[in-house]
């Protein structure tokens, strides 16, 4: 049943989230009945306003608990996306304020709710994608 | 248990609710009213004619964790819930 | 299992599936398995500009876990066969769980009726 499901995804660019929030790009080599992956050629990309960046990462096996999507990357497309690359380590900064600032409006939004509506706390669990 | 209530375990409830509104909690500040087609043992729900009312919190501009509470609605026809985000399902109330 | 078989009456309908970290993905639905893992083609992406990184992206699975919601349009579901499909599923449930309780009440009766 997986295999039929994966079956068109195993040439070409794919784009990969995981759970944290991660945008890993690369080439799908292998996959299972778990989603377990294997990407080859693995880039890591940041984004932030109309910018991104790439880091090289190489080769990575994904375990299939911690992937949010899986989306094929049509080529053409790419290229007319209107975003420019920068480099790394200027874009990186910025990208790890974003991510700061984001957690700390979900941890104050949390405990506002806990105490007022009576709404679990998240968190914890692997939920932060 | 009185096997002539109908309700021997959890899942009972739910199985007499079907056809009727009931109101969902769940997981992420929301919850939803909406009337109940399916559920299975994961308590993933089928449901129509849903509304979802969604927490949203103005932290701006408010220290000490004093933000304020508003909430968003929105409507949706016909709506599959995954039962992992459910904190609790209650069936209408028979006044 | 019901839950599997409606989502496979729906292959080729459009669906939105909104995942748990709030990405929201319209889509025709391709495929789906027992864990419920969604394959979209034609995706587009509600508030694509939070989202720049799915631009490119036409097709995608999407794991079942991540899924909050799938949204589906009303006319694709027959409402009456969805019930009587769950309380026959919820009774075969509970033969099941009835035999199981036979079971045990037996068990418990052969050593009582060995002292």
């Amino acid at each position: 049943m997986y295999s039929r499901l994966h079956a068109r995804f195993c040439l070409g660019k794919m784009l990969v989230i995981l759970r944290d929030g991660r945008k890993l790009h690369g080439v799908l080599r292998s996959y299972d009945q778990f989603a377990n992956l294997v990407l080859e050629d693995t880039v890591e990309r940041i984004y932030h306003g109309n910018a991104f960046a790439e880091n090289w990462r190489g080769l990575y096996l994904i375990r299939g608990e911690n992937v949010v999507l899986l989306g094929e990357i049509d080529l053409d497309q790419e290229d007319d996306i209107p975003l420019r690359q920068v480099d790394w380590n200027v874009l990186e900064p910025y990208h790890k304020s974003d991510i700061e600032a984001k957690k700390q409006r979900e941890e104050s939004k949390a405990q506002i709710l806990y105490e007022k509506k009576g709404f679990c706390k998240e968190g914890g669990e692997g939920d932060g994608y | 248990m009185d096997p002539s209530s109908g309700i021997q375990e959890p899942f009972d409830l739910i199985r007499l609710s079907l056809s009727e509104r009931v109101f969902v909690k769940l997981r992420g500040d929301r919850e939803l009213t909406g009337i109940l087609h399916a559920y299975d043992g994961h308590m993933n729900l089928i449901l129509s004619d849903v509304e979802e009312t969604i927490m949203i919190v103005d932290v701006e501009g408010a220290p000490d964790g004093r933000g304020t509470v508003n909430v968003a609605k929105r409507k949706m026809e016909m709506l599959f819930v995954r039962g992992d985000g459910v904190i609790l399902v209650s069936p209408p109330s028979r006044t | 299992m019901l839950i599997f078989s409606v989502f496979k009456t729906l292959t080729d309908q459009q669906v939105t599936v909104e995942l748990k970290n709030d990405l929201s993905i319209t889509g025709i639905l391709k495929s789906v398995d027992q864990f419920l893992n969604i394959r979209l083609d034609n995706i587009k992406v509600s508030d694509e500009a939070r989202h720049p990184h799915m631009m490119a992206v036409k097709n995608c699975f999407i794991r079942g876990s991540v899924v909050r919601y799938v949204q589906i349009s009303a006319e694709n579901v027959d409402t009456q066969l969805l019930e009587d499909a769950t309380r026959r599923e919820a009774l075969n449930q509970n033969v099941y769980l009835d035999a199981e309780y036979k079971l045990e009440s037996r068990e418990w009766r052969l050593p009582s009726g060995i002292g």
